[in-house]
């Protein structure tokens, strides 16, 4: 089992919701309406009069044979549109109930 | 959740509550009276006291003057004036606007009972009688006859009247200039003294033998019938038989001693109507009626009317008042749909996209429409007003749409689903969509809290234009994300027809953005020098101002020309009728404008109520023109009245002649403006000889027409002064004296002729030929109760005196007044003229000169336009303040106004036009307008200046990108207002001055604020940083201190 952090602009999130439904990840947990910057590019997302638009965090545990294809098809998305903003990082699951 | 994620979330519904409101908005326009303007409330009061015997000084002692001084005491009034004449006082009261005239009617009744008691013993109970426009005319009817004239009033009465007044909400029908039927035993005063027999006992025997007693019932067998005298004339000509007493044993017949004449009924109101003689109908309604359903009905109706009628009898419309609402609210509406269409093509133009174009386009339809609602539910009408509410907020009511679906654009070409873009595009500019249309709602809303008589205009303007930019805000925010999101799609299909037609569009409006950048990288660079030269071009306007002519309203075209001629007291009808004949003529050849050209000459009858409301006698002539419509003539209606009025100038028989565009006399909206100069003053002498000169020096103001006095000459008359003595010896008295005058002169009603129904006077009388000079009059026998003959010469003389004209009063002076007509020039230059000539007169101790009519109106009016300007200014400056949190920004925007005011000035010189109220209130809507362009700019900049942009790279980069905003909501804006400020149709004298000012205030302001307001932005930005700088240097040189100190 592995966690997947996703970070994106919050228009992409029914497309990613879809998408990991389609490659098989039912559980999520989303943070909504949350603020963030990139480390490089891209607009801040403050939610403020000058940055108004807002970050979504998706936290999803999937199975580890399952990540390389969601993380492919997230980074096909942020190659599409890439000034709306995306990011994803794994990392290992100790244990879960 | 918020509206804009919900109605993307739930389109149906969203939609089909807009279908709603739309539905409800149709099914209430279907439902709306059509009328020129809202319902005006009354607010005058007169009360009549009349007085029988007292002359005018006394009523003005014993009457009027108790009464006005108990009712000065009543609330909420404005003026009190009065007019005293013989036998009575009529006080009017006149109240300002806006409160109920039936609570100040039982005020003044109150007030009446208080008073009562303080009048003179013969004088009757005040009557208390409101004036109201109900009782203006709404149609006028004129029958012309030729061979039916002597039974034209029965004829018109039975066909004509009758089925008119059973029209739903016709009031009454009226029919002036057909004479009555009346049978004249005329009577030879010889003949009669040979037999010893006087008109009383004629008149007597008359109504004594024109009877049908019953005589009771009998019984015959086994019957009972009924036993009946029937002695009434079925013939006039039987009268002549009747004996009236005997002589030397011989029957005296009637016709011994009179004739029978069965004419018309002799002192009476002729009508000519296009030159041929006939009646005028009068339709007035009842209260609260609509007039155009009135109307319709009556156009209805007459066909079949016309039918009925003799053949020569011709029913044609003089006046039909609707006609004018009818042509008014056509022209707005056309003016309407051009507003919309020119909307249309902006919004293609700076979008190049069709989807685009038509959501933002949607919402006109919506707010415009949901207006109706609140038409229909606050029981209003479908006028002028509420129309051009309509015409006005086209251009604004996109704005929101326009700034939601750029927002969205955006987005979406970021990448974002539309679903997604939509909502976040649209609660990105929410706030600020919402603060602007605050800003304009800080404008018109208080629109709505005028009084007088411009609130009755504006009161609707401002709730229908605020109602329709809560709804539009409210599409542009549910509707607008909603369609951006089924609609707009993230990649566009280029067309290539549409691309090789848009193409060049965007190419110059991509080169427009360049050329703007450079021209403000410049301006910012050379700020100073920038704000230095627009504020000079500021100053320099206003100083232009004083070559603004100013007056109240504009002067409306409805095509009528109401025209009141007098000739000296007491000339006879006969010269009266000379006179318009001739003028007729003159005019008909001079003037083909002329539709219908209707004159009546004459005494009304004392039963006509219409006629004896108005003024007339034998020597006044009164006339009602009407033009064929303004589009069909090159000469404007104040044009041909002004040469009418030269014209007039050729007929010196004539007194007093005045010429009235529109139908009545200025001091209302639609007239030309009148002055009235108000000679307050105790002394008549004193005053006629003041008023007399202010006429001279009037009469050599140019621009000054149709000056009148008020007061009237002294009336010349003829009075019989008994000797008491001398009657009482022949035991007379004075009121047995004076009736047998009345009898002999004006004539004893004796019986009345029946026949089909009608009854007609008999009235026995001297022959005409015996009652035209002094001698004749001296001649009249009066008999006494021994039935002694006494000749009137004998008891008494017939001398010629001067009887005093109607003494007038305003608020408890004796007051004159001197008005004029203001034509081809503004009203404030004739009284720049006229005024130093006036300051320059000699006036008597005691005697005040008040310019009061038109200029008073106006000159309120200006003042609450002032203190709603300076009201409105506070609230968008609060509106701003809070939504930029800051003091100076909101500041900045306001400079806007100036150039919007700046640019007023300029377009009233370069088109000629007068500073009105019209005008005025286009001023103030700027104020609301040329702030959001201020408004839309500030945001951006401060936003790139929060994104972390240079001051300068802020500035030019924001001003760059929100020009095409800006145009584009300013040209829409602008272009909605063009066919308002062009318009020719009926009415649009009335609106283009408004149309012209927003025009030109928003096209300077527009150019002008997009320079000027970045600049400013700089100047202040870069002090704001310099004093940061500085703070920081001092606390950084302190804390040097601090160390130094510290080592």
């Amino acid at each position: 089992m592995k966690a997947i952090f996703i970070s994106f602009d919050q228009a992409y999130y029914e497309r990613i919701i879809e998408m990991l439904y389609k490659s098989g990840c039912r559980g999520f947990t989303a943070f909504n309406d949350v603020v963030g910057r990139g480390s490089n590019t891209g607009d801040p997302h403050y939610g403020t009069h000058a940055w108004p638009s807002l970050v979504q965090g998706i936290l999803t545990v999937v199975e580890a044979a399952r990540v390389d294809t969601v993380l492919e098809k997230l980074h096909e998305m942020d190659l599409a549109t890439p000034k709306l903003g995306l990011r994803a990082f794994v990392w290992n699951i100790e244990k879960s109930i | 959740m918020s509206l804009y994620s919900s109605s993307v979330k739930r389109p149906v519904t969203t939609i089909l509550i807009f279908v709603a409101v739309v539905i409800l908005g149709l099914f209430s326009l279907q439902k709306l009276p059509i009328d020129l303007y809202p319902d005006i409330d009354t607010n005058t009061i007169m009360v009549m006291t009349s007085y029988s015997g007292a002359s005018a000084e006394d009523i003005e002692q014993n009457v009027t003057r108790p009464l006005e001084n108990s009712l000065n005491s009543v609330e909420h009034l404005k003026h009190i004036t009065s007019s005293s004449k013989e036998n009575i006082s009529i006080v009017t009261l006149e109240f300002e606007y806006g409160y109920d005239i039936d609570v100040l009617t039982n005020n003044v009744r109150d007030k009446l009972n208080m008073v009562s008691s303080m009048l003179p013993d013969n004088a009757n109970t005040p009557i208390i009688f409101k004036f109201s426009s109900d009782m203006i005319p709404i149609v006028l009817l004129s029958a012309q006859a030729h061979e039916s004239v002597p039974g034209l009033y029965k004829i018109l009465d039975e066909n004509v009247a009758n089925s008119l007044a059973r029209v739903d909400g016709v009031g009454s029908v009226s029919i002036m200039g057909a004479p009555k039927r009346e049978v004249h035993v005329y009577i030879d005063p010889l003949k009669l003294e040979a037999y010893h027999l006087s008109i009383e006992t004629i008149a007597q025997l008359i109504g004594a033998e024109n009877r049908n007693i019953p005589g009771g019932t009998f019984d015959i067998g086994s019957e009972t019938y009924a036993l009946r005298v029937q002695g009434e004339f079925e013939d006039p000509r039987e009268i002549a038989n009747i004996v009236v007493g005997a002589s030397n044993g011989a029957a005296i017949h009637l016709s011994d001693v009179a004739r029978v004449d069965d004419s018309l009924e002799e002192r009476a109101q002729e009508t000519f109507t296009n030159g041929v003689r006939g009646a005028m109908i009068i339709v007035q309604k009842q209260s609260g009626a609509n007039s155009v359903e009135i109307s319709n009905q009556i156009q209805k109706q007459l066909p079949h009317i016309q039918k009925n009628l003799p053949a020569d009898i011709k029913l044609d419309y003089i006046v039909d008042t609707s006609d004018n609402i009818r042509n008014t609210i056509a022209s707005l509406v056309e003016t309407v749909l051009f507003a919309l269409l020119f909307v249309v093509i902006v919004v293609f133009f700076f979008l190049g996209r069709w989807r685009a174009t038509v959501i933002i386009v949607l919402t006109i339809p919506i707010s415009l429409i949901a207006s109706f609602i609140y038409l229909y539910a606050s029981g209003n009408s479908l006028n002028m007003v509420s129309l051009s509410a309509l015409s006005i907020s086209i251009g604004m009511v996109v704005d929101d749409a326009i700034v939601v679906l750029e927002n969205v654009t955006t987005h979406i070409e970021r990448g974002a689903d539309p679903k997604q873009a939509a909502v976040h595009g649209t609660n990105e500019v929410a706030i600020s969509v919402i603060a602007s249309t605050l800003t304009l709602i800080a404008v018109f809303f208080p629109l709505t809290l005028i009084t007088g008589m411009t609130g009755v205009f504006f009161r609707q303007l401002g709730w229908m234009v605020t109602i329709m930019m809560i709804i539009s805000t409210t599409a542009a925010l549910s509707l607008t994300p909603m369609l951006c999101s089924k609609m707009l799609r993230l990649k566009r299909t280029e067309n290539k027809y549409f691309t090789k037609f848009y193409g060049p569009i965007e190419k110059v409006l991509d080169k427009l953005d360049d050329g703007f950048a450079w021209l403000l990288t410049h301006c910012v660079r050379h700020r100073w020098i920038t704000s230095l030269v627009v504020l000079g071009v500021f100053v320099a306007s206003m100083f232009l101002m004083k070559f603004v002519g100013s007056e109240f309203f504009p002067t409306m075209d409805n095509s009528r020309l109401g025209i009141n001629l007098e000739l000296p007291i007491g000339t006879r009808v006969e010269v009266a009728k000379d006179v318009s004949e001739r003028l007729y003529k003159e005019w008909t050849e001079k003037y083909p404008e002329i539709k219908v050209f209707n004159y009546t000459v004459g005494q009304a009858s004392s039963d006509n109520t219409f006629g004896s409301m108005q003024s007339n006698g034998s020597h006044i002539i009164s006339m009602n023109l009407r033009l064929v419509n303004p589009s069909e003539r090159d000469r404007s209606i104040t044009e041909i009245a002004g040469l009418m009025r030269e014209d007039l100038k050729h007929y010196p028989e004539l007194k007093k002649a005045l010429v009235n565009v529109g139908g009545q006399r200025g001091g209302g909206m639609t007239g030309q403006s009148a002055l009235n100069y108000e000679i307050y003053g105790f002394d008549f002498e004193k005053t006629d000889s003041v008023a007399q000169q202010l006429k001279r020096i009037l009469e050599n103001v140019k621009g000054a027409a149709d000056i009148n006095i008020s007061r009237s000459d002294y009336q010349p008359e003829y009075q019989v002064d008994f000797d008491r003595e001398k009657l009482a010896l022949y035991g007379l008295n004075l009121s047995t004296a004076a009736t047998y005058i009345r009898n002999r002169i004006n004539g004893n009603t004796a019986s009345y002729f029946r026949e089909d129904g009608d009854e007609y006077d008999i009235k026995v009388m001297y022959d005409p030929e015996h009652r035209q000079s002094l001698q004749d009059i001296e001649n009249i026998t009066l008999y006494n109760a021994m039935g002694n003959g006494i000749k009137l010469k004998e008891v008494g003389k017939v001398v010629e005196r001067f009887t005093p004209p109607t003494i007038e009063r305003k608020d408890r002076e004796r007051i004159i007044t001197v008005s004029t007509v203001v034509q081809d020039r503004p009203m404030s230059e004739v009284i720049a003229d006229a005024q130093p000539e006036i300051d320059k007169l000699d006036l008597p101790s005691g005697v005040i000169i008040e310019l009061s009519g038109s200029y008073e109106n106006q000159q309120e009016s200006f003042s609450d336009m002032g203190v709603l300007a300076v009201l409105i200014i506070i609230l968008v400056y609060i509106v701003m303040a809070a939504q930029f949190e800051s003091f100076t920004y909101p500041a900045i925007i306001m400079s806007s106004i100036m150039f919007a005011f700046s640019g007023i000035v300029l377009i009233l010189l370069l088109t000629g036009t007068n500073l009105n109220m019209m005008s005025m209130i286009g001023a103030i809507m700027l104020i609301g307008i040329v702030v959001k362009n201020g408004i839309v700019l500030i945001d951006y900049i401060t936003l790139n200046r929060e994104r972390g942009m240079s001051v300068r790279r802020a500035v030019i980069d924001g001003g760059k990108s929100r020009l095409r905003p800006v145009l584009m909501t300013s040209l829409t804006t602008i272009l909605g207002m063009v066919p308002m400020a062009v318009g020719t149709g009926e009415g649009a004298e009335m609106w283009r001055p408004m149309g012209i000012a927003v025009i030109g205030g928003l096209t300077f302001s527009t150019v002008l604020t997009l320079l000027f307001v970045p600049t400013m932005y700089t100047i202040f930005a870069y002090n704001g940083i310099k004093r940061t700088r500085k703070k920081l240097h001092k606390s950084q040189a302190k804390q040097a201190k601090k160390q130094t100190e510290e080592v």
